[in-house]
């Protein structure tokens, strides 16, 4: 009996946060649920910025199969290869790359950080023109290589993971050494397993941005075949007239498996208070 | 004797793992990232389009032209108007809704984190063009403020300079703040929830607790989120093509749209100006980390 | 449970540079054609075939139609002739793909021939002279294809470009509204800028809608404003604004021009389309024929427009042309004979000989891009009234306006040039600076940017 008091007690404590929450939910999922209506709606309604469904649906998706010569499947299949790939290589390199860092950290390693660092800095617009020629040079255009190459090793993705290391306890290792656990064992069977919800969270991102990539794709994309989606949006998109009902219907197909990913990952990374670390 | 011998070996051993993980991040950031970045500084020196590009006389001709260029300047401008405002509320925002949704007792969590977080989810198309609209002059934000007596008459958001560059920084902290709260939401997990019982126990209210507990413990998070969105504002490009294209006349504009503008938006780049450009870009960012870094990131 | 997840991933990698490998590895050799899902293909922008073409092209319902037109028409003396079309997003897709390979020094990666926009070319032959095959032995009908329109593509005397479309302006007003205010298209056609500030009023007052519009970033109204008086923004390359009394002129007419609300100035590019044209804000347009295309989006206001030549500042008939883009063989084309008949007997005017081309008649019909060729003008689909232009002959009627259009200098930094004078009319309108204080910012910063 106390008990349930307690608990309602609890939940009206939770009202504000309850209201704040909504509205910031709210204000975050109106563009996706405009998204949504665009896609059913024709090109001036679109531009003109109705907010009602329209009953335009079909119609739009029978433009958009047949847009960009028809490419509309094969720039989802390129870019759901190109993302995994992306997505699973980055997660080994990058993290064992910070745990390196953190964990067998000296004095050399930190200056090493200091200057891996530095890569990030550099806008990429004064890169591009000598890192096409490399790519160009080692005749890996229009490759998964060209693709994925300049994105697997960035300094973001391994200071995320030397940051969060931060809390995996050297006692452990201690102790695995003294078990007679060899390095990279003690990788992956002590510290992969805890460190699942930076795991979870670096997959969502890289995801993401695999997925979204446009500009260096771009360039190293030339041929049709290799389209990704970014770029079948971008080539229905722009150009003297646009039919924003069937444009609006590619991007939600663009943004649904980030979306996807996301849902399906998210609990790996935020399920409340665990204390795992122990 | 014995015994030393074998620590030694363990010792060597243990140091050679360590660089070895860290190996072919390292190989790969040198290629794909640092020969391109020491072949772009050479250029950074020359001077002349395509095939009559040459080094100038002097050297550093791309370095003082900056100094006399105007549009350089008001896009330096631009863009430190937009870090200043907008990182710190998105931040401050991304922490607070990562520590309400990190409640046990709240329901819905899966469902508002997944919304919360959409926006940086929805690609550039989609969302350029509702904000486009959104703001427009006879767009949804008009007519509400209007039937709400706010404003008098529609306002033209994205064609004056003052309100195009508060529609940019709205956009920002829209888009961005649920990705920097995935980063704190995983950094919570790490933190025991016994010790939030232990202040509570000692009579700590939630403030207090966040502020003493939480904060310290995600600072690793907070520093490399505040690395990331320092860089990523300095170069912040998106935006400033897609919402206002720059304009008007040059009052949105942020210095890589410019070097960009440069280089590829406008007939054969000046590739050694846009160099140039970067580096100073480069500098500045670098000046940013270091400082965070130095403020914030100390092993306690 | 945690090692499964572990050994998951690492299967999962191992697969992924599997399959990535083995993709690039397995379809290097693979020349065919048809798109698959199979994205590490290792595909070319070359085909092997001595019959098949490859070329960069962009917007698929204005110049990729006329593309594939092209193909069809080429297939009647050459049954096994293909054209790869190879989509690009936008025109400075092509431009990026040029630079990257010259600044590469690697022009494989090129296809044989591009769609390249005319204001540009001119640089890029200057500055990367490498990049492209001269097409002056080609068997064109080249007196036919417009003296304004080759002013573009030729370099040092010599053609290196086929004219896809013309460019040619055309203002296009709503007669229902000017009938409300009682005027007809005639009362518009061969008026002073100062007549049609007037008419423009009286339409914003009655009907609440401009009768002119531009993006205010892009703006290329000066030019076109120019052009139709014989006038450049540029003398012996140099930028030729404060002195240039006709600029000022032109430059004092948009002024009054927007504060007389006639003149709409849209934030950018899809602002103009998509708010001032589609969003029905307009009774007037005035713009390169290109524009056609978004203008008839809006399916409620057929019958009501009408095209004609823009006003000037003394009244006579203002013809310009805006826009507007060639194809280019580049240095990559190793069958620069076969590319240069293709595109000879194509867009080069000799299959319009007899007045019936497949290549105009199509790229009109399902592309809507009006050629610069006189020749073909005269079939009976150029020729033919437009329902959504009242039935009127829009299109001969546009290349009788091609061929009026004069030529004026022209400069590498055009763009440069319009970004600056677009600013200046913004620091008028907005920031409070005088005219000409906004013209002398716009001349200092455009010879800062030259270099002068």
């Amino acid at each position: 009996m106390t008990k349930k008091k307690n608990k309602s007690m609890i939940q009206r404590r939770l009202i504000p946060t309850y209201i704040f929450l909504t509205i910031c939910s709210l204000i975050s999922v109106f563009p996706l649920y405009w998204m949504f209506a665009a896609a059913t709606n024709d090109t001036v309604s679109v531009a003109r910025g109705s907010i009602a469904f329209g009953n335009q649906l079909l119609i739009n998706f029978t433009h958009l199969k047949a847009a960009v010569q028809g490419t509309l499947w094969s720039s989802m299949g390129n870019s759901f290869l190109y993302a995994i790939v992306q997505t699973v290589v980055t997660l080994f390199v990058c993290s064992i790359a910070g745990y390196g860092f953190e964990l067998y950290h000296d004095s050399g390693k930190d200056k090493l950080f200091g200057v891996l660092l530095l890569a990030m800095m550099v806008p990429a617009v004064a890169t591009m023109v000598p890192l096409y020629g490399l790519v160009s040079k080692a005749k890996l255009l229009n490759t998964v290589w060209a693709f994925i190459l300049p994105g697997i090793s960035t300094p973001f993705m391994i200071m995320m993971f030397r940051q969060n290391s931060r809390n995996f306890p050297p006692d452990i290792m201690e102790a695995a050494r003294i078990d007679g656990l060899a390095e990279w064992k003690i990788f992956f069977k002590m510290y992969v397993p805890i460190q699942k919800s930076i795991y979870a969270a670096a997959a969502v991102i890289t995801f993401m941005n695999a997925w979204n990539a446009y500009m260096w794709p771009k360039v190293v994309m030339s041929d049709n075949r290799a389209q990704t989606m970014p770029m079948f949006i971008a080539n229905i998109s722009s150009g003297y007239t646009v039919d924003y009902g069937m444009t609006m219907l590619g991007v939600l197909f663009c943004s649904l498996p980030t979306m996807i990913v996301f849902f399906v990952l998210q609990k790996q990374f935020a399920e409340g208070i665990t204390g795992s670390v122990k | 004797m014995e015994k030393k011998k074998h620590g030694m070996t363990l010792a060597n051993k243990q140091l050679a793992a360590g660089w070895l993980f860290l190996t072919p991040a390292t190989i790969l950031i040198f290629i794909m990232s640092f020969y391109p970045i020491i072949q772009a500084f050479i250029t950074s020196f020359k001077t002349g389009k395509g095939v009559n590009i040459q080094f100038a006389s002097p050297l550093t001709y791309n370095y003082s032209r900056m100094l006399q260029d105007v549009i350089f300047k008001t896009s330096m401008k631009n863009t430190f108007l937009y870090l200043i405002v907008e990182v710190p509320i998105m931040l401050v925002l991304a922490i607070l809704l990562a520590q309400l949704l990190n409640n046990k007792d709240l329901k819905f969590k899966g469902l508002f984190r997944t919304a919360i977080f959409l926006p940086c989810a929805t690609s550039l198309v989609s969302y350029s063009l509702i904000f486009k609209s959104m703001f427009a002059t006879q767009g949804l934000i008009n007519s509400v403020l209007l039937k709400m007596g706010i404003i008098s008459e529609n306002i033209n958001f994205l064609g004056t300079a003052g309100t195009a560059r508060a529609v940019i920084i709205i956009a920002l902290i829209w888009r961005w703040t649920g990705y920097n709260m995935v980063f704190y939401l995983a950094g919570l997990q790490n933190i025991e929830y016994s010790v939030y019982e232990a202040a509570k126990i000692d009579g700590a209210n939630g403030w207090k607790t966040f502020w003493n507990i939480t904060v310290p413990l995600l600072k690793p998070t907070i520093v490399m989120t505040a690395i990331m969105s320092i860089n990523g504002t300095l170069q912040l490009f998106d935006e400033s093509v897609n919402l206002t294209s720059g304009g008007p006349a040059n009052q949105t504009i942020t210095m890589s749209h410019y070097i960009y503008n440069q280089a590829f938006g406008q007939g054969v780049g000046n590739f050694g100006y846009t160099s140039a450009m970067s580096f100073v870009v480069f500098i500045l960012v670098a000046i940013l980390a270091f400082i965070n870094l130095k403020v914030g990131d100390t092993r306690d | 449970m945690k090692k499964k997840v572990i050994s998951l991933m690492l299967v999962g990698a191992m697969a992924a540079s599997m399959v990535a490998c083995g993709g690039s590895n397995g379809a290097s050799s693979d020349g065919t054609t048809d798109g698959g899902a199979d994205g590490a293909a290792t595909a070319n922008v070359q085909s092997d075939d001595e019959n098949t073409l490859t070329v960069y092209a962009w917007d698929e319902n204005f110049n990729i139609p006329a593309l594939e037109a092209a193909e069809k028409d080429y297939q009647d003396v050459n049954p096994d002739f293909k054209l790869e079309i190879i989509p690009q997003s936008q025109s400075s897709d092509v431009e990026q793909a040029i630079t990257l390979a010259a600044e590469a020094s690697d022009y494989s990666t090129l296809p044989d021939i591009v769609l390249f926009q005319d204001h540009y070319f001119q640089q890029y032959a200057t500055n990367y002279p490498d990049a492209w095959q001269d097409a002056n032995d080609a068997d064109c009908d080249w007196d036919g294809l417009g003296s304004e329109k080759l002013s573009y593509s030729t370099v040092d005397g010599k053609h290196f470009g086929f004219p896809v479309d013309a460019g040619t302006a055309i203002f296009a007003y709503r007669t229902d509204l000017l009938e409300q205010c009682g005027y007809t298209i005639d009362d518009v056609t061969g008026i002073t800028w100062e007549e049609f500030d007037k008419i423009g009023k009286e339409v914003y007052d009655k009907t609440n809608k401009y009768l002119l519009c531009m993006d205010g970033d892009g703006n290329d109204l000066f030019y076109m404003m120019l052009q139709a008086e014989g006038v450049s923004q540029f003398k012996d390359g140099k930028p030729y604004i404060t002195e240039n009394e006709t600029l000022v002129k032109v430059f004092n007419t948009l002024v009054t021009l927007a504060q007389d609300n006639v003149l709409y100035l849209a934030n950018d590019w899809s602002d103009y389309t998509d708010q001032a044209i589609q969003g029905d804000m307009v009774a007037g347009v005035y713009n390169g024929n290109w524009i056609i295309p978004t203008i008839k989006k809006v399916e409620s206001n057929k019958g009501n427009w009408a095209i004609t030549t823009a006003p000037t500042l003394t009244g006579k008939e203002g013809y310009a042309s805006n826009g507007g883009s060639s194809l280019y063989i580049t240095a990559n084309c190793k069958k620069a004979e076969l590319a240069k008949d293709f595109l000879a007997y194509t867009f080069g005017g000799r299959s319009a000989e007899d007045g019936q081309s497949i290549t105009y008649d199509e790229a009109l019909l399902n592309g809507g891009v009006i050629g610069t060729c006189a020749a073909a003008a005269e079939s009976d689909v150029y020729q033919q009234g437009v329902e959504y232009f009242n039935d009127q002959p829009i299109y001969a009627d546009i290349v009788e306006y091609t061929q009026n259009v004069p030529t004026v200098e022209q400069s590498d930094y055009h763009y440069q040039c319009r970004t600056a004078l677009a600013t200046a009319l913004i620091n008028v309108l907005q920031n409070g600076y005088t005219a000409e204080q906004a013209l002398e910012e716009a001349e200092t910063n455009l010879k800062f940017e030259m270099g002068l």
